[in-house]
């Protein structure tokens, strides 16, 4: 049997080949048996199906399904699907450095408002310490 | 034995029945009635579909228990969006390795990020099939060769790979779902066979070795 007569048996009789009357039952399968060897890549196919089959429980799988959707919910509640995402964790971490970032601004500028007298200390190169005095004579300086 | 209406499929027909989509004309019928509120007709796609999707993901994510989430999450976002799937534009076993397939990818990087923080090991536990299913021990090595193979391929490769074998899908509709173009979709197949025959190789080559 050629591909041809193949597939006019096939619109002939049905897809289903084992409900072919003999002997086109027969040669249909004999030739499905050639063309999967001859086509080493459906060759591998069929192996890499073979051993990626698992087993599962469709029925378990389609009554957790309906159980979720009478639920209402396909998951976790937003925040922490939102966390768990890669985006969203990104999205949250950044919103936490810009916000950190803002209160380090203004809580510096709350502690580094310098008063006149700091910077004049700041600018004489006296100390703070000293209570941010200015030397008060700079005629010493140049004198003998 | 049944035969799909794909020309693609028809050099494939002895392709477990169970992991087939053959009847797309079954399936828009299926997602019509889900678009109205059948939970009968989710079942029905669940049966059709639901084992095909999960090796897909098992194999994908290399996690049976992700795989288990994310085809749940695969069938709630069916039930909710079951009315914008469009019969004209594509088939519906495309439309649903496409979710899976985005969801998978979802996953992956939420197991990296958790990883990443700390918060659990990713693991690779995929049950194999049971012994006896599998006639002899040469045969059980073969597979755990490829299994082996397959978690090893990039993960682009591999999904190419696993959406021709496991979804049987064409190289237009792996296109789709990965959303790339025919050609790359087509180069991902290729490099992932042959890497997955070089593995093969030298498996065998190795098992040659080890008597002597």
């Amino acid at each position: 049997m050629t591909r041809d007569e193949f597939e006019r048996c096939r619109r002939r009789f049905g897809d289903t080949v084992e409900a072919w009357p003999a002997p086109f039952r027969q040669q249909a399968l004999a030739l499905m048996a050639v063309e999967r060897i001859d086509d080493p890549d459906a060759a591998l196919d069929r192996l890499v199906l073979k051993a990626a089959l698992t087993g599962g429980d469709d029925r378990e799988l389609a009554r957790k399904v309906l159980a979720r959707i009478e639920a209402g919910s396909a998951g976790p509640s937003f925040l922490p699907r939102l966390l768990l995402s890669p985006a969203g964790f990104a999205a949250c971490a950044a919103a936490v450095v810009v916000a950190v970032t803002l209160a380090g601004y203004q809580v510096a500028q709350l502690q580094d408002d310098p008063s006149d007298t700091e910077l004049l200390a700041l600018a004489s190169g006296s100390s703070l310490a000293d209570g941010g005095v200015v030397a008060d004579y700079p005629s010493e300086e140049g004198s003998l | 034995m049944r035969i799909s209406d794909s020309p693609n499929q028809q050099s494939r027909p002895w392709m477990p029945a169970a992991v087939r989509h053959d009847e797309p004309r079954g399936d828009d019928e299926l997602l019509a009635r889900i678009a109205a509120g059948s939970q009968s007709g989710l079942s029905e796609l669940i049966s059709r579909h639901g084992r095909g999707l999960r090796i897909f993901a098992a194999r994908y994510l290399g996690n049976a228990g992700d795989a288990e989430d994310v085809v749940q999450e695969v069938f709630v976002t069916v039930w909710k969006q079951a009315a914008r799937f469009d019969p004209v534009r594509g088939r519906a076993s495309t439309w649903l390795y496409r979710i899976t397939a985005n969801r998978c990818i979802d996953q992956r990087r939420r197991r990296a990020l958790r990883s990443f923080i700390g918060l659990d090991d990713v693991r690779d536990e995929v049950a194999s099939p049971e012994a006896d299913a599998e006639a002899t021990t040469a045969a059980r090595q073969e597979l755990a060769i490829v299994r082996d193979g397959l978690s090893r391929l990039p993960e682009r490769q591999r999904m190419a790979v696993l959406l021709r074998a496991v979804g049987d899908l064409d190289i237009a509709a792996i296109a789709e779902v990965m959303g790339s173009s025919v050609g790359s979709a087509e180069q991902l197949l290729v490099r992932g066979r042959r890497a997955l025959r070089d593995h093969l190789a030298v498996a065998a080559v190795g098992r040659e070795r080890k008597p002597s």
